[in-house]
């Protein structure tokens, strides 16, 4: 290999830009404010007060999220304005918690102000999108509402500078997927795989509030600024490390890492755009802010670094490799979103402080615009061809070629080629990993830097894989193909081709079948595959890392060669899936997430439901029988003074009764 | 804010003590008009009974919203022989509850109450689903007995205002004991006559006959030590006139009287059977101000009065508070009748109660008066809809073949959504601060606690956080999902939409702007803990 030099990456950066004078206008409220508060109101307009018009409902969600962009792009633009570049904000005052300080403040800084621009453009999009797919749904609004709440959510979590804050959009979010996941509640799947989420996250969740409980109460307050200062001045401790990693559990919850990944790929159940919503940038992607936002802290503990780490790179392979084997387009997108957001927050592992938490985000960025675009993009080819199965969508982006860009940006930039988005951003990962390994990561980066190293061609050999189906030649054009018209030069009209006039048809059925403004979004989301980039190479991100181009070049050089063994392998297959060339019971167990639904049931669900089942019995059977018992006991000693005293009242009880009226008299009535 | 909040102020007339007038007086009037007219030959029909209950719970949830702001003061003598005064003085601690007791008293009244229907034998998925099937009148109709009825109700919110009213500790056991009798009568006659009447109301009179003995007994206990039964003394001394061995027998009466009434796991066996049989505006009454007396009495009557006793006991006291909630999540993972399940799922929730008063910290007191509140909404909710679903299917059973609410009746779809979620401590409904507020007061609890224990306690709380989702998922998933269309049932009437309306708004403002109740408690928070 040529000696490369290194590359920094301030050297790549963009310029500063002078920015225009503008005025300042004078709103109650910052930006975050009105970003959370019209997503919030958004979502409880759309339930109450929308009636029965779909059209005021789209209004209000596609509104809300609207207002939400403006907002946090405004937001951006009074940050170039302030020194120092962060803003706080109040809420609804602090908690009257006594000894502990609760003042539920909001903290505004580059990178979260850019992330929250993310969440919410993405929102709108899938709002928009929403309209379209959902238009003959009698639940469209309750639909909307959930996707207004569920970015309020996000946007609280990301703006959050408070645990509890963080904690309530965390909660809350877990509660939209379940009302996402299963909006078509008739479907016994559906529903399924609403109590799965719901369930898996929450149970993991334990691990997350306790880690929140326990930071909070050391520190005495709940903001996390005073909680990142207060814990790094006390350094590494037994309760610190117990605390983050109970913090991480959680986080692996949310965040679809191993063990509880199985609840993800099941949450396809949900309508796509729901789907998109979670899947790019908010729910999974949660974690990752939360974790960045406690970095300063993550840092001082090495064995919750080294558990992430660990949990994160075999999510981040495992599910690479199972991606590659499912049969369904929107699972194969499920599970490589379990492998990108494990990728974001091995980064986190392996970060130190001098390369800061940065990299994650700029990777949680970039992840949300292909994301998002590749599930809109299914969901818009489902609609076409009538499923998402492999078979279904095979020749999918040559049938109806104003597909064709869309997935081919969106899986190139998932696979990381250049110039697209995701090149950059895993360019950085490598970069911190690599600065990580090299510096104080310890074990943890350079596990993280391995497993980086090793996902990218796994990565590489499923977008290939996906492409290749997608963009199987038509059987026209494959005819087309075989026979050869030769050399004879024959003068046809344009529109004889029956390729070009099936072309034709394609792009005309598909758009016809979508609304503009859902077109538009993809279109939008397919720009910021591309522009995307520029957005990491903003100035105002902090990592200082060397770029390695060696190790570059050896990536592509990797993903190269293992998307020429995919191609290989589906050589000869009917539908160019080269997944056709693994053995039936291995393909069989991938799907079903290597039994993972099996275990939690064996594991966690029969033993709670036998538990339960004893203590309802105890309960009956011991418990209620001392009362029960009591009961009785009650009416055989009455039955027995019953049957002793005499049946009519006596003249002698008559005055003892009258001797107690009297008496009783006499002491209310002389003091 | 502030220069609006003070002009709304100032608009309150002020009434001063004849705030108490209207807020007790009508009550008292329409108890005892009903009580006469329900003896008459003729009786008046079902909408003149139901609009007289009603306006007197209107009536006087007004009153009690001016005592409320204008807090008088009323002190008279009463027994002056014993010390006794008849002295209502509310504080921060009473208004949340007194305000609590108003909105759910209308909304009790509100309700409709249903004659017994014919018990339905054969399961409905057994049956053949007959689209013409008649759909249960869920409108008034006339019910024998409809006036002693709300006779019973009026009298059970007379005693509830009364005790949280007092000042005086025999006042309290007063109207702490006045509520007894209507609600055994309010189970007992006009209980759900499928379910085992009798075993439920002998249930409830046992327990709280038993509970209310061991309070007075705590009560004299105290005032022959102190000579007074003025509870402000009683705060003030803070225990001194009583021996360390006499403050822990004391503390052990009351607090085995209160648990008895919370109810605190192992004293709970009393309160599934008396939902599942009462009538709904009972279940309402029930929960959401009958079981606050005892966490009201502990918080007014243990915790500022016998300090030294109630930290000795505080630790079994927390124990057994989070043993109540994962044993009554869990039992709800499996209990079949829908009624009953909600009943469990309070035991979990006035778990979290005790336990953020066992930390005996500011933070862990505030949470469970959030809390307390909390689940006085929830649970009224919850029991408006499942108590109308009852009605609905002739029987809570959840093994038996339902609709899917969602598809059949939206409107209590909704509120069943809404108040599980609630329930299972979602954030943004009043639930989640009183929940989080324990468990962070657990995790470092006052001083003179055994932290380790109780850190140990909020583990298992977090855990019972988690069984509770896992409660709800399963009723939600039995109940609201779904694909079934029959049998019909009608969704909520008016009545019902009303009051599911008012109170989904109170547990949304609640969960939005926690600050609003916080604010309220915080003063007597401080008084109490501060010395």
């Amino acid at each position: 290999m040529p000696d490369l030099p290194d590359l920094d990456w301030s050297d790549l950066q963009l310029p500063d830009v002078p920015l225009p004078d503008l005025p300042m206008l004078d709103l109650w409220g910052g930006p975050a404010h009105w970003a959370i508060l019209a997503t919030l109101l958004a979502a409880l307009a759309g339930l109450g007060l929308t009636g029965r018009s779909n059209r005021l409902g789209a209004w209000v969600g596609v509104g809300g999220a609207l207002t939400a962009v403006v907002a946090t792009l405004w937001q951006l633009y009074t940050l170039t304005q302030i020194r120092g570049s962060e803003r706080e904000l109040g809420t609804i005052g602090g908690l009257a918690l006594g000894e502990l300080e609760a003042p539920l403040r909001l903290l505004v800084s580059w990178p979260t102000a850019l992330v929250a621009v993310t969440v919410a453009a993405v929102a709108l999009v899938v709002q928009g999108y929403a309209r379209w797919y959902l238009w003959y749904d009698p639940r469209y609004r309750p639909f909307a509402a959930t996707v207004s709440l569920f970015t309020a959510a996000m946007l609280l979590v990301v703006h959050s500078d408070d645990l509890l804050l963080t904690l309530v959009g965390w909660e809350v979010m877990g509660w939209c997927s379940y009302l996402l996941i299963g909006h078509q509640s008739t479907r016994s799947a559906a529903a399924r795989a609403a109590g799965k989420a719901l369930l898996v996250t929450r149970t993991a969740d334990i691990g997350f509030v306790l880690g929140i409980v326990a930071l909070a109460t050391g520190a005495g307050t709940t903001r996390t600024t005073e909680v990142v200062a207060h814990w790094s001045d006390v350094g590494a401790s037994p309760t610190l490390t117990t605390a983050l990693c109970l913090l991480v559990v959680g986080v692996a919850g949310k965040s679809a890492l191993f063990p509880f990944q199985d609840w993800l790929p099941d949450a396809m159940e949900g309508p796509t755009p729901a789907s998109a919503l979670i899947h790019a940038a908010t729910m999974v992607a949660a974690g990752t802010v939360v974790l960045a936002q406690l970095f300063d802290l993550l840092v001082l503990s090495g064995t919750a670094r080294t558990l992430l780490a660990v949990l994160a790179c075999v999510t981040m392979i495992g599910a690479a490799v199972l991606a590659f084997a499912q049969a369904d387009l929107k699972r194969l997108l499920a599970w490589s979103t379990v492998s990108q957001v494990a990728l974001m927050l091995a980064v986190l592992a392996a970060a130190t402080t001098v390369t800061g938490p940065d990299a994650a985000l700029q990777h949680l960025v970039a992840h949300a615009w292909f994301k998002a675009l590749l599930f809109l993009t299914t969901g818009w080819l489902g609609v076409l061809v009538g499923g998402t199965a492999m078979a279904v969508v095979t020749s999918g982006a040559r049938r109806y070629r104003v597909l064709r860009h869309r997935f081919g940006w969106g899986l190139l930039a998932l696979a990381g080629v250049p110039p697209f988005v995701g090149f950059f951003s895993k360019e950085l990962i490598l970069g911190t990993a690599e600065a990580g390994s090299a510096g104080a990561g310890g074990m943890a980066s350079v596990l993280v830097l391995a497993s980086v190293g090793a996902s990218a061609p796994l990565t590489a050999a499923y977008c290939m894989r996906a492409w290749l189906v997608l963009n199987r030649p038509t059987a026209i054009q494959g005819h087309a193909a075989a026979y050869h018209p030769g050399p004879v030069d024959r003068i046809d009209d344009f529109f004889d081709e029956p390729q070009i006039v099936q072309e034709a048809e394609g792009v005309e059925r598909a758009e016809a079948a979508i609304s503009s403004s859902a077109r538009m979004g993809t279109s939008f989301l397919m720009l910021m595959t591309v522009l995307g980039g520029l957005v990491l190479l903003l100035p105002v991100w902090g990592p200082q890392v060397h770029l390695d181009l060696q190790l570059t070049l050896a990536t592509l050089l990797l993903m190269a060669v293992s998307a020429l063994l995919v191609r290989l392998a589906a050589g000869g297959v009917r539908t160019r899936d080269a997944a056709a060339r693994i053995p039936a019971a291995a393909s069989l167990a991938a799907e079903r997430g290597l039994y993972a639904d099996t275990a939690y049931r064996a594991l966690v669900a029969t033993p709670v439901l036998a538990l339960a089942r004893a203590v309802a019995w105890f309960d009956d059977q011991v418990l209620d029988a001392w009362v029960r018992g009591a009961g009785v006991g009650a009416r055989l000693l009455g039955r027995v003074g019953d049957l002793t005293s005499p049946r009519r009242a006596t003249p002698a009880l008559a005055l003892v009764l009258a001797g107690v009226v009297v008496l009783a008299g006499i002491g209310v009535m002389v003091p | 804010m502030s220069g609006v909040r003070a002009d709304l102020l100032a608009l309150v007339p002020d009434l001063g003590a004849w705030w108490y007038a209207l807020a007790l007086a009508p009550l008292l009037l329409a108890a005892a008009m009903l009580l006469v007219v329900g003896q008459w030959p003729t009786r008046p029909g079902h909408r003149v009974v139901h609009r007289t209950s009603l306006v007197a719970a209107t009536v006087s949830a007004i009153g009690v919203a001016g005592v409320a702001v204008d807090r008088p003061v009323v002190e008279m003598s009463w027994i002056p022989s014993l010390g006794v005064w008849f002295s209502l003085r509310p504080d921060g601690l009473s208004v949340p509850l007194l305000l609590l007791t108003a909105v759910v008293g209308v909304v009790a009244t509100a309700l409709h109450l249903h004659p017994d229907r014919e018990v339905r034998t054969v399961a409905v998925d057994l049956e053949d689903s007959d689209p013409t099937a008649p759909i249960p009148v869920v409108k008034g109709i006339d019910v024998p007995g409809l006036a002693t009825y709300h006779a019973c109700l009026q009298l059970v919110l007379l005693g509830a205002l009364l005790a949280f009213l007092a000042g005086d500790a025999l006042l309290f056991f007063v109207g702490f004991e006045l509520v007894l009798v209507p609600m055994w009568i309010l189970i007992s006659r006009y209980g759900d006559p499928t379910s085992d009447r009798d075993g439920a109301a002998v249930r409830f009179l046992l327990v709280t006959v038993v509970g209310s003995s061991l309070v007075l007994l705590g009560i004299l206990a105290v005032a022959t030590a102190t000579g007074s039964t003025d509870l402000q003394v009683w705060a003030a001394q803070g225990g001194s006139a009583l021996g360390r061995s006499s403050q822990l027998a004391v503390a052990a009466a009351l607090l085995v009287g209160f648990a008895l009434k919370v109810p605190v796991f192992p004293l709970h066996t009393w309160l599934p059977w008396v939902h599942a049989t009462a009538p709904t505006a009972g279940s309402v009454l029930l929960a959401a101000v009958l079981l606050k007396l005892g966490t009201y009495g502990m918080v007014r009557l243990v915790v500022p009065v016998v300090p030294e006793g109630f930290t000795a006991w505080a630790p079994l006291l927390a124990g057994l508070g989070v043993t109540g909630i994962v044993w009554a999540s869990l039992v709800c993972l499996v209990e079949r009748d829908l009624k009953r399940l909600i009943a469990w799922s309070s035991i979990a929730h006035l778990g979290f109660v005790v336990l953020g008063i066992a930390s005996g910290t500011q933070a862990g007191l505030q949470a469970a008066l959030f809390g307390n509140v909390a689940h006085g909404l929830i649970s009224a909710l919850l029991f408006v809809v499942v108590g109308g679903l009852k009605h609905r299917w002739g029987g809570a059973d959840l093994s038996h073949g339902h609709a899917a609410l969602r598809e059949v009746t939206p409107h209590l779809g909704l509120a069943l959504v809404v108040g599980m979620a609630a329930s299972s401590g979602l954030p943004g409904l009043a639930g989640f601060w009183g929940e989080i507020g324990s468990v962070l007061a657990a995790w470092s609890p006052s001083p003179d606690r055994p932290d380790g224990w109780f850190r140990g306690f909020a583990v298992v709380a977090a855990v019972g956080g988690a069984l509770a989702v896992a409660y709800t998922v399963r009723v939600l998933r039995e109940v609201w999902f779904g694909e079934r269309l029959e049998p019909r049932i009608p969704d909520a009437v008016l009545t019902e939409r009303t009051a599911l309306r008012l109170l989904g708004v109170l547990v949304l403002l609640l969960g939005l702007v926690p600050t609003l109740l916080l604010s309220i408690t915080a003063p007597f928070v401080e008084g109490v803990l501060v010395r």
